[in-house]
């Protein structure tokens, strides 16, 4: 197994309340896994409270990035030690 | 041969027409009044942009950018005047970039939109005002360049930017600035802006929250952050729940600026392959290094 840091910015990171956090996980979709159950019930929770309904898990409407790369770029979904996610939600507005 | 000569005379007549400016600090410097660089421009028959630069060329500072030679430099200051920028979208980002670039002193903007400014614009639209509801969003921007600076020539294109018409629009360009609100614009304007080998400046904002990385021709870019096939992506983000506040928007426009600025003089390190994440929020600056 890989330990690997999550890493949250902006309204994730306000509403979760933390800035990081660390994983065990040898392949991508494990560790989108373990996100949503560690994380995607508390996030969904203030969203929710300030009145923002999501539909999906938190891989659904985040933007996640493995090492600096969307995940729908990857070619191997493998991880390895020391791999950082970084989430945030999507903002596209002007 | 004679528009050299007459270059020559202009540049005496400035050169006779400077005045000493005392600063806070007690030094002095050479400047050139709003007034005389207008006179100059209509009687000689030359751009006030043109006047500006040969001002500036000998150490004679228009009055009106002393405040930003100290940043930028002479040099600086007359690269700004010499560039054309295109702002695609002249809402949200696109009139505050607009308006600073103006006073910036930019000597040529390009400016596309094809909307006109509604009752909804008004939180955040710097040029937007409960007269000019209805108005082109083009022409509105067009009048404050003027009104703000007259050395600044403007060129709209009261158009959608669209596949058809991408080249053609910003191939003047030196640097390419987004002022969209929708995906696929944006990876439009990108694209463009590769095939063009102009660097582009990329933004967007919902809530507390900007992004922004300036993107050059070979660099990574928005497939990092919203991968390759297009096809796949939501067009819009969460600013749809959130909102699009004023402040959020005027922070990251003049982020945007400053990156124009920095390509355009030298001055300073562009956000390239990484992208900026701004939460005013909590007051928090975040950049992450993009891969490939």
């Amino acid at each position: 197994m890989a330990l690997i840091t999550v890493r949250f910015y902006s309204l994730w990171r306000s509403y979760l309340g933390i800035d990081s956090a660390t994983l065990e996980a040898d392949q991508v979709d494990d560790a989108l896994t373990q996100l949503e159950t560690r994380f995607g019930p508390p996030l969904r929770q203030k969203l929710e409270a300030a009145g923002i309904h999501l539909d999906g898990k938190i891989q659904d409407y985040s933007l996640i990035l493995l090492n600096g790369t969307t995940l729908r770029n990857l070619k191997s979904t493998d991880l390895k030690e020391g791999d950082v996610l970084h989430i945030f939600p999507p903002s596209i507005g002007g | 041969m004679e528009s050299n000569i007459a270059d020559k005379d202009i540049r005496r007549y400035i050169a006779e027409s400077a005045e000493s400016h005392v600063g806070p600090d007690g030094l002095t410097c050479p400047v050139i009044r709003l007034k005389t660089t207008s006179s100059i421009s209509s009687t000689r028959k030359v751009p006030a942009k043109d006047v500006e630069i040969m001002a500036l060329q000998q150490g004679i500072v228009p009055l009106r950018y002393l405040r930003n030679i100290g940043t930028i430099g002479l040099d600086g200051q007359v690269k700004l005047l010499q560039s054309t920028v295109a702002v695609v979208g002249a809402g949200g980002l696109g009139s505050t970039v607009v308006e600073l670039l103006a006073r910036q002193g930019v000597g040529h903007l390009v400016i596309i939109d094809g909307d006109r400014f509604t009752e909804q614009n008004l939180n955040r639209q710097i040029m937007s005002t409960e007269k000019n509801l209805g108005k082109y969003k083009v022409s509105v921007a067009a009048k404050r360049v003027k009104e703000i600076n007259s050395a600044t020539t403007v060129t709209v294109f009261r158009e959608r930017l669209t596949v058809a018409n991408a080249q053609s629009l910003l191939d003047d360009a030196r640097v390419v600035v987004d002022g969209l609100d929708n995906l696929s614009s944006r990876l439009l304007v990108e694209q463009a802006c590769r095939q063009l080998d102009i660097p582009y400046v990329y933004a967007s904002i919902g809530g507390f929250n900007g992004q922004l990385m300036t993107v050059f021709p070979g660099d990574v870019g928005l497939s990092s952050l919203y991968g390759s096939c297009s096809d796949t992506l939501a067009e819009q983000g969460i600013e749809t729940r959130i909102g699009n506040p004023p402040a959020t928007v005027a922070l990251i426009a003049a982020l945007q600026v400053q990156e124009v600025v920095k390509i355009i003089t030298g001055v300073g390190t562009p956000t390239r392959n990484r992208v900026l994440l701004v939460d005013v929020r909590e007051c928090a600056i975040d950049r992450i290094e993009l891969g490939r």
